[in-house]
């Protein structure tokens, strides 16, 4: 039979390693379970690399998806703890589609937005960036870009060095518009850049709108021409020179409360996580062979970029 | 002095003394074993102004719910060992050391399983939490004092009296 003083002790004893057991577990659930609610009042919602419109990765290449960009955004404009949210830009662009999402979504919410540009935030980035109230950019950010892309590769004199022909079996006439692997007729070229023209001018209209500018000033400005973030404040294309402090000045002053950051980001399972490690790997060990042989990079087919 | 030997008997705990313990120990449980527990769900949730409020946001994202549950469920667990490791290592919690009450079995000796099943009733989910009714209901109108848990698990809680 154990004395009383045993018992206590020993019941300290379990109690103690229990303790230390609880802090162990709570620290691997705050890991996997994240926090993106945690505490803060701005949340920061990161737009990186090429934007594009579903989760697709692309080897080695960082992007941003507009699913889950647009997930994030609701997620954040339900939360009443939040009361702005400032979007990290560090990006080129991407697909038309994925930016407008993005800008629409941005628009519909009822919380002050904020586009934070650091390195580049050019073509479909700015785009998204000009849908916010407030556009903030280092002096010597890369932004504008008002121009759409849909450039490709053509190998069809490649085909004849090599006496390979082209079999077209097509119904209807321009059904393989674009293919690389035909010569683009002048009536093709003209119908295609007749598209990219809208396109264009659908971004500038955008622009326009967003910015309080009007379409012929943004029109001079859309060359596709990017400008230092020095110049884009002189045009009026952003607001602010400055970077995240700025950000938080401006934050404070509008709607005069103490800010504190939360980061919203998509949420990865571990098995995504060790996924993206893999394929990055893969990719990079693969690249060595591969860019000697093809650069896949320069090969956009049909899609559309701004 | 050839005085008679002091007389005890073991008998069911009476309810106040088991109800002062149960408090003590879930204390001890929300001050110490949920302590970190508490960080993560003040982070992981905002402060809402009112319960409509907390109810919207809840229901327009059923990833928090999930989230929570885990966290109540992995924190059940910790309350489940609180009583499970104590009891079958000593008999006895921290609480029932203060009161003088303990735990025994029906049969031989206290199992693992006893003591286990005992605590289930820590489980925030259905049908668990329907034992946070029944089980004070049995406590209070059975002869041994024992609580359904009790009953099932084939255990007692018991106090030493003392006569003359």
């Amino acid at each position: 039979m154990k004395t009383i003083k045993n018992k206590w002790f020993s019941a300290i004893m379990i109690i103690f390693l229990l303790a230390i057991l609880s802090f162990i577990v709570s620290g691997f659930i705050s890991v996997f379970l994240g926090g993106e609610a945690s505490g803060g009042n701005v949340a920061i919602i990161p737009i990186k690399g090429v934007i594009i419109v579903d989760n697709l990765k692309i080897f080695g290449q960082q992007v941003s998806s507009s699913s889950s960009i647009i997930d994030s955004i609701k997620k954040a404009n339900k939360n009443p703890e939040i009361k702005a949210i400032v979007f990290e830009i560090n990006s080129p662009g991407g697909s038309a589609v994925a930016s407008e999402e993005i800008a629409n979504t941005i628009k519909k919410t009822n919380k002050t937005t904020i586009a934070w540009i650091r390195e580049i935030g050019t073509s479909g980035a700015y785009w998204i960036a000009s849908s916010c109230d407030k556009i903030v950019a280092n002096r010597m950010s890369i932004t504008g870009s008002i121009g759409v892309l849909a450039s490709y590769l053509e190998f069809s004199g490649l085909l004849q060095d090599y006496n390979i022909t082209y079999q077209r079996l097509v119904s209807g006439e321009y059904k393989d518009i674009g293919s690389p692997f035909k010569h683009l007729t002048e009536e093709e070229r003209r119908l295609f850049q007749s598209r990219i023209d809208k396109i264009h001018e659908f971004f500038i209209e955008e622009v326009a709108k967003n910015r309080n500018i009007s379409e012929e000033r943004v029109r001079e400005i859309a060359t596709g021409m990017f400008y230092l973030g020095g110049e884009a404040k002189e045009m009026g294309l952003i607001d602010v020179l400055g970077g995240k402090e700025e950000v938080k000045e401006i934050i404070e002053k509008e709607l005069n409360i103490s800010v504190s950051f939360v980061s919203y980001k998509e949420e990865k399972k571990l098995i995504d996580l060790l996924g993206e490690l893999l394929s990055e790997q893969s990719f990079f060990m693969g690249r060595g062979i591969g860019s000697s042989l093809f650069d896949m990079r320069t090969i956009r087919g049909l899609e559309v970029w701004t | 002095m050839n005085l008679p030997k002091e007389r005890t008997f073991k008998g069911p705990a009476i309810i106040w003394k088991r109800v002062a313990a149960f408090v003590t120990d879930i204390l001890i449980i929300n001050f110490i074993l949920f302590f970190p527990f508490r960080r993560i769900i003040t982070n992981m949730l905002p402060r809402f102004g009112s319960y409509s409020e907390a109810y919207e946001f809840f229901i327009s994202n059923p990833g928090y719910s999930n989230k929570l549950m885990v966290v109540s469920l992995t924190m059940a667990i910790f309350a489940i060992l609180y009583f499970t490791i104590l009891e079958y290592k000593l008999q006895q919690t921290p609480g029932k050391m203060l009161f003088n009450i303990s735990v025994i079995s029906e049969t031989k000796k206290l199992r693992l399983w006893q003591c286990i099943s005992r605590s289930l009733f820590l489980i925030p989910m259905f049908p668990f939490i329907l034992l946070w009714i029944v089980d004070p209901l049995f406590m209070i109108f059975t002869k041994t004092n024992q609580r359904l848990s009790e009953i099932l698990s084939k255990t007692r809680t018991i106090e030493t009296y003392v006569i003359g």
